[in-house]
């Protein structure tokens, strides 16, 4: 009964590829050219990266094209992903859109696949740390909006052509962003103390 | 409150002018005379973050016009306790319980949606018995926490009743969840590779009572709350989301079936084995008091979603397998490098964790999508245009939990 | 020789008069009618709620009287995780109280930053660097059972210290010891 440590997840020599990525891949392909820099269609976490420009017409091809029907954003996420060693340049920061749709049903191989159980399209867009900019898709799902103020706010992804990002969790005068890789605790915010975490 | 006509036979009061009579004037000329003397102004009116009815510490500003709602931004981020950042700070097996922290109602769901991330993550295959014990919790816990969603409603929109009655029940299930882990509130009894402690036979005897009282309670609560022509007034046609505007704006869970969107992540992207329980998902039917997509409708689908529940867990405990419920793991565990995108049905709506493993033994990034952060931005659609109290009515009855609003 | 109570009342008076000072009859009231705050943070809330609701009951202790106004309460129950950004609103609403008022550190998070004080950048460690506290009940969340003794603790202090409310400077103490500790 207990096979310890099975890898049933880890993808098979033939992994069947995520027919959503993949339709949606190719739909993009023939949209957008170029701007689809990496598609992985495969394993546990199928998704399909774009260039920065081209997020938002990515976006509303997969939210207007009937077969996909990606009609909510489910979460933005941002991953920051720094250089190894500074000759590697600024590094990057990376965004991720899981989008899901519910007008359409999912496929019954879909849900029969362990693997992958959901219906998801992840979108990816990765900028440079240094300059982090980001067109908005505010516009496109209106429920974004707190995602990428969020993103805005622990990350430092700055999302353009959308209302004034302001943070959402933290208070406004914080500093610096916290999930960023370099970040340093603050030793003090308004006349109370914080002690850092390699004092407690 | 004085009427516009003049009573005639005023007793004169000393150091008191009696008012002058008002002249006699027709109606139309009566409401110019009133545009000309009463000066409106726009309010800006800040509710919370300690405020009885907004659950926990949200503001939220609202600008009225009299007793109406023009518009409102809620200010969220009083209870960030930086969930993900402690995620990225500590091995993978440390973060459990602060998953139980997100949404401090729904610990177990939460324990969950987290275990199955990271066990998908590192391929790790769950004992058979685990699962079905981990489908139990959850469901019991899924119980209480509509239970008390209900209650607490009632509290919300001024009925205090209803909240000592669901108490009562709900102190059952926190009971019967003390025993299997040791708290009341917060649990971590789901652990990666199984669930810590197993069911005994007492405990599966306690189980059926306390789903019979549930049960049994039932109708009392719809007496109180569904069938009570106030709490009708109070959340018919009020505060109403379309199915679109809820599919916009990332609206899940009950908030989402009560706009008519048929979908619930255990039937339609089913994980751990509710694909081997097939139930109900109650949607929004249009034949009910009020319209389809208001307060009354996401309170109905709760009172539903209890009643499958306790079936889905009555099935469960007598198809209940012998065996193990914990999978052999190593001491320390490092997933292999990948990423990993796992939804939940949690009480309150999809509950997403997306987790970036580096192949080390702390995660590289923890994500985790609170289902009440998109039920709550909502609001600034929904509510301009209705009344304040009504406003405590809609946000009542989305049923949003702070703790994982703000994570 | 000085003339006891005896002396100056008539046996009827006796039955029915009790001496005593005026203060001792102030914290009698203070204490079996503390009215706290509904003011809940996070967790510990829920088990605040619990506590007043039907199994436990804080009514029969004298302090079920949860009320939504500072203005009205004299009892602050810290309930759950004070982060930066809401503790000038924690200190607001304390400020806000009558005197005299108490506060009780409900929970881990409250004493001191509980599982977050380590890496919860936004989490204050502990809200005595905020306001005064005068009952500290640990546990994540502390069970009714433990608020219903803090209560009756804080009953007792009452009793025995009288009904004066910490200074409200108090925490600045915890601030000094707090910075001792960054800096060593």
């Amino acid at each position: 009964m207990s096979e310890p440590a099975a890898t049933p997840s880890a993808p098979a020599p033939a992994a069947p590829a995520d027919p959503v990525t993949a339709l949606a891949a190719r739909k993009l392909r023939a949209a957008l050219g170029a701007a689809v820099l990496e598609v992985v269609e495969t394993g546990r976490h199928p998704y399909v990266r774009v260039a920065p420009g081209a997020i938002v017409a990515a976006a509303t091809l997969v939210r207007d094209d009937p077969e996909l029907a990606m009609d909510c954003c489910h979460l933005v996420t941002g991953v920051d992903w720094p250089a190894k060693t500074p000759a590697d340049g600024p590094g990057e920061l990376e965004v991720v859109y899981h989008l899901v749709s519910y007008a359409r049903r999912p496929a019954a191989e879909v849900l029969r696949s362990k693997v992958k159980s959901d219906n998801f399209l992840a979108l990816k867009v990765r900028v440079p740390r240094d300059k982090p900019e980001v067109p908005s898709v505010m516009g496109v799902w209106v429920g974004a909006d707190w995602h990428e103020r969020e993103t805005w706010d622990l990350l430092g992804v700055r999302f353009t052509g959308r209302p004034p990002l302001r943070r959402i969790l933290l208070p406004e005068d914080w500093p610096g962003h916290p999930l960023r890789k370099d970040w340093e605790y603050p030793v003090e915010y308004h006349g109370i103390p914080i002690i850092p975490p390699e004092g407690r | 409150m004085s009427g516009s006509e003049p009573v005639p036979a005023v007793p004169a009061v000393p150091g008191v002018v009696a008012p002058a009579t008002p002249p006699v004037v027709d109606a139309s000329e009566l409401s110019s005379l009133v545009g000309q003397s009463l000066r409106t102004e726009e309010l800006v009116v800040n509710m919370g973050p300690q405020h009885p009815s907004t659950h926990g510490v949200l503001r939220v500003v609202i600008k009225t016009d009299g007793e109406v709602v023009t518009a409102l931004q809620p200010h969220i981020g009083n209870l960030h306790r930086c969930a993900e950042k402690i995620g990225e700070s500590l091995p993978y097996y440390q973060w459990l319980p602060y998953v139980d922290r997100m949404d401090y109602l729904a610990a177990i769901n939460n324990e969950h949606g987290a275990c199955l991330a990271i066990e998908r993550l590192g391929g790790i295959v769950v004992p058979e018995r685990a699962e079905y014990v981990r489908l139990i919790l959850a469901e019991v816990q899924r119980v209480a926490s509509h239970i008390f969603a209900m209650g607490v409603y009632g509290l919300d929109i001024g009925a205090i009743t209803p909240f000592l009655h669901t108490f009562r029940e709900r102190e059952r299930g926190l009971d019967l969840l003390d025993h299997i882990a040791g708290g009341r509130l917060l649990y971590h009894v789901v652990r990666i590779g199984g669930v810590k402690r197993d069911l005994s036979p007492e405990w599966i005897d306690e189980c059926h009572a306390f789903l019979d009282a549930v049960e049994r309670r039932l109708p009392e609560y719809n007496a109180l709350l569904l069938d009570n022509h106030i709490f009708q007034e109070r959340t018919c046609g009020i505060g109403v989301i379309t199915g679109k505007q809820a599919v916009a704006w990332g609206v899940t869970g009950p908030a989402l079936r009560a706009s008519g969107v048929d979908w619930d992540c255990r039937r339609d992207a089913p994980y751990g084995i509710y694909d081997r329980f097939p139930f109900e998902v109650p949607v929004a039917p249009s034949g009910l008091a009020g319209t389809v997509g208001d307060c009354f409708h996401r309170h109905w689908v709760r009172f539903k979603e209890v009643e499958q529940s306790i079936s889905i867990v009555r099935r469960a405990l007598r198809a209940l397998p012998p065996g193990e419920i914990m999978a052999k793991l190593p001491k320390t565990f490092k997933p292999p490098k990948g990423e990993v995108f796992v939804r939940v049905e949690n009480p309150r709506g999809e509950l997403a964790y997306y987790a970036v493993s580096e192949g080390a033994e702390k995660p590289w990034r923890m994500r985790c999508r609170g289902p009440s952060f998109s039920n709550i931005a909502v609001v600034t659609e929904i509510a301009p245009g209705t009344l304040i109290a009504d406003l405590v009515a809609l946000m009542g009855s989305l049923d949003i939990v702070l703790g994982e609003v703000d994570r | 020789m000085s003339p006891s109570a005896d002396d100056l009342y008539d046996p009827e008076l006796q039955q029915s008069v009790l001496l005593t000072k005026v203060e001792w009859v102030k914290d009698w009231g203070r204490r079996n009618a503390l009215w706290p705050m509904a003011f809940g943070l996070a967790c510990c809330a829920m088990e605040m709620m619990a506590t007043a609701a039907t199994k436990y009951d804080l009514d029969r202790f004298g302090s079920g009287v949860f009320r939504a106004s500072p203005r009205q309460s004299d009892l602050m129950i810290v309930a759950g995780t004070v982060t930066h950004k809401m503790a000038p609103r924690v200190r607001r609403l304390y400020d806000q109280m009558p005197d005299p008022k108490y506060a009780i550190a409900m929970g881990a998070c409250v004493i001191g930053g509980g599982p977050y004080s380590r890496f919860g950048y936004h989490v204050v460690q502990g809200v005595d660097l905020v306001i005064p506290v005068d009952i500290y009940v640990p546990g994540c969340p502390p069970r009714p059972e433990a608020l219903i003794d803090a209560i009756r603790k804080l009953q007792e202090r009452i009793r025995v210290r009288g009904g004066k409310s910490l200074p409200p400077e108090d925490h600045l103490k915890n601030r000094e010891r707090i910075l001792a500790m960054s800096a060593s």
